[in-house]
């Protein structure tokens, strides 16, 4: 059975400290069991979680949601985006399942990145290597006015943006997330863009704008 | 806490609802009203508010009262989740108003070790029950129901569907999630109606869920709306997915999710491919191209994947029979699709046919007997023991001669025996009287003899003795006994044939 992975690329640079970094972490967990309360996603979906502020680092490797426990996140440093979508065509070369004449792989992954501020080294370097890797749905979502949406947009399919960066809209972000990674109908006129394995893109909540 | 909002419904009233959100499907935000006895869906999409005025209008309106003011309408009520009032928002949108779903379609224990899922109070999706891991794995064994139990649930859709059907309307998206099934008690319930099709009249707005899909609808989805050659959601399509429901419930197991590589580089081609042109069912007799591959299912997934182990031939021989309809002969050609009556009388048929298993840690505790093989549980291999009768049912057709119904039962103890059984004319659906719902008979075990008890069959005459066998009394059941039930148009004639197992 094709595993549908998700890569959650967190920020937690310095200016995550405090509320944003608690809210982000509160997000996860709440995606994740969400995600567990829906059958469909329960045996299909697995979560992966990398961390970046002055490094990039995998804090989960990709995992089946009954198995996944948060690991904790502390904020510090400056945002290696580069670094972490390098880090991230690796991991997604290594523990994605590519489909042979044999055998059904996995899904293409569904990569969500989540950053607050501009990113401080080559990003394009790391940008690069991700597109090797092509099939991937990336959506970038900017946590607050430091992100950069021009970076954000070059490097994803759709970008979002947080009127606020606190817990409550934080929190909406993931439960988003959830209800896009779940199964619904199909429209009879789906827009023919390939957007990954998932279903087009639920309607955000008015705390979050899809930057056009 | 969160305000309330007001609608109001086209025939005058006010339906206030509390401002929150509590799900969000492909078409519609859905809230709760203040009591959480109904909810109120409103459209996201109103871009063609008049066309989706008029047809929820006429769902709750006209197509309602169709169903639920006719005869038999009490009986229809449970088996849908039918909208009740067509709504207008403050903010001038479309949307329903429809009742709650019922108690026993909610977790009452949820999942396993404590509810680790957290799913307690949930609705009982299909999704739940149509997988070995989630159900086995996951759920709590109370929630499981038996094999019987998924007998049941398809009884109970295909009637709905069929009833449907009758009025001339598709539901479209028949899936999972849009049917609540509740395996304590046998329950099935259709949910979101809002999106039926009347055929020439409204068109789609969903070509479906994944799962479900109709192979043509998903071949043609490339073409545009009003593209002659493009094939939308129909009865035909809700057929398809009606036969793969109940293939799902009954072997847990899609019956076109086999391990045939179609497309190498990109996993959604693949898929288009795999559920559409390309579609082939992994029990095909004479392509095993498409076969579920066992060194590629998992433990928990066994041994439901293993089709040697569990192939569909276990459901008996007339269910076999609308599998090869639904996916090797009407696969790529929906006319020869089974209907959803075909599906209702083929499982009723079968209901006749099962036996409890005899080890009782079994988990499915009833199984189809097959009397071909060495009668065995399929689920557990626990063998049938000792001696069985089984009728094989005959009726009067046009004056005297008699005909085999392809109809048979097996015996159990304290099985009842129903106006259904002796007559081929009265038939188990709505419609069936209350009187007729009685049992008129039962079968014992005492002293290693198979005894018929007549509670009330009038007409009950043993052929080879020669003489009538009241009401209160027992008539004895041997090997070449026939049993005449009824002498009315459409009465039975019961051939016995005694099965022993002695290992």
């Amino acid at each position: 059975m094709r595993r549908l992975p998700v890569y959650l690329l967190l920020d937690n640079s310095f200016s995550m400290k405090g509320e944003p970094i608690e809210a982000l972490k509160e997000g996860v967990q709440l995606l994740t069991s969400t995600l567990r309360q829906d059958p469909y996603a329960l045996e299909t979906v697995c979560v992966s979680i990398i961390i970046f502020n002055t490094k990039a680092e995998q804090i989960t490797p990709l995992t089946d949601l009954v198995a996944f426990q948060m690991p904790d996140i502390k904020a510090d440093g400056v945002t290696a985006l580069g670094e972490a979508m390098s880090l991230l065509a690796r991991r997604v070369e290594q523990e994605v399942i590519k489909t042979t004449h044999e055998k059904k792989g996995d899904w293409k992954p569904l990569i969500f990145i989540m950053t607050d501020g501009a990113p401080t080294d080559d990003w394009k370097a790391g940008f690069n290597e991700l597109q090797k890797i092509k099939k991937a749905m990336v959506i970038s979502c900017a946590a607050g006015e430091g992100a950069r949406i021009d970076v954000l947009k070059e490097i994803s399919d759709v970008v979002v943006e947080l009127k606020k960066a606190d817990s409550e809209t934080i929190k909406k972000f993931f439960k988003w997330i959830s209800a896009s990674v779940g199964t619904t109908s199909k429209k009879v006129d789906l827009t023919k863009k390939d957007i990954s394995s998932f279903n087009e893109l639920p309607p955000p909540p008015p705390e979050i704008s899809v930057v056009p | 806490m969160n305000n309330l909002a007001a609608a109001k419904t086209t025939d005058g009233l006010v339906v206030e609802y509390v401002e929150e959100i509590i799900a969000s499907g492909g078409m519609k935000d859905v809230y709760f009203t203040p009591d959480k006895k109904y909810v109120v869906a409103i459209f996201r999409d109103q871009s063609s508010r008049d066309a989706l005025l008029e047809r929820v209008e006429m769902i709750s309106g006209r197509y309602r009262e169709n169903i639920f003011e006719k005869e038999a309408g009490d009986y229809w009520e449970p088996l849908f989740r039918w909208p009740l009032k067509t709504l207008i928002s403050h903010d001038d949108k479309v949307g329903i108003l429809v009742p709650l779903y019922q108690d026993h379609f909610f977790f009452s224990y949820g999942s396993i070790n404590g509810d680790f899922l957290n799913i307690k109070g949930r609705e009982k999706e299909g999704k739940w029950f149509a997988s070995p891991a989630n159900r086995y794995k996951y759920l709590d064994k109370r929630e499981h129901g038996d094999w019987s139990s998924y007998l049941k649930i398809s009884i109970v859709l295909s009637r709905a569907v069929r009833r449907l059907h009758a009025a001339g309307l598709a539901h479209s998206d028949l899936s999972y999630k849009n049917v609540l099934i509740d395996p304590v008690n046998g329950n099935a319930c259709i949910i979101d109606i809002d999106g039926l099709v009347v055929p020439g009249k409204y068109p789609p707005d969903v070509v479906g869920t994944p799962d479900f899909i109709a192979p043509e609808v998903i071949t043609t989805s490339h073409l545009e709306r009003d593209d002659p050659g493009r094939k939308l959601p129909s009865i035909y399509t809700d057929r398809h997915a009606l036969s793969v429901l109940i293939y799902m419930y009954l072997l847990l197991r899609h019956p076109l999710r086999g391990d045939k590589v179609h497309d190498v580089d990109d996993p959604q081609k693949d898929e288009e491919l795999s559920m559409g042109e390309k579609a082939i069912f992994v029990e095909h007799p004479h392509d095993s191209s498409n076969r579920i591959k066992i060194e590629y299912v998992k433990k928990s997934e066994l041994p439901w994947k293993d089709t040697n182990n569990l192939p569909y031939t276990i459901t008996g021989p007339y269910l076999k029979e609308l599998f090869d309809k639904a996916f090797i002969d009407g696969l790529h050609n929906p006319a020869k699709r089974p209907t959803a009556d075909e599906w209702e009388q083929a499982l009723i048929k079968t209901v006749d046919l099962i036996q409890p298993c005899w080890n009782p840690g079994c988990d499915q505790k009833w199984y189809v007997f097959d009397n071909t093989k060495k009668p065995a549980c399929p689920f557990c291999k626990t063998p049938y023991r000792g001696k069985l009768p089984m009728l094989n049912l005959y009726s009067c057709h046009t004056g005297q001669k008699f005909l085999s119904d392809n109809h048979r039962l097996m015996v159990y103890t304290e099985q009842s025996l129903f106006r259904w059984h002796i007559n081929r004319r009265i038939i188990p659906n709505e419609r069936l009287s209350m009187e007729n719902r009685k049992r008129v008979g039962y079968f014992i075990f005492h002293n290693n003899s198979w005894l018929l008890v007549n509670e009330n069959i009038p007409e009950l005459y043993d052929c080879i003795n020669k003489k009538a066998v009241p009401v209160g009394k027992t008539l004895l059941l041997e090997e070449g006994s026939q049993l005449l039930f009824s002498r009315e148009p459409g009465g039975r004639l019961a051939f016995v044939q005694m099965i022993e197992n002695r290992t």
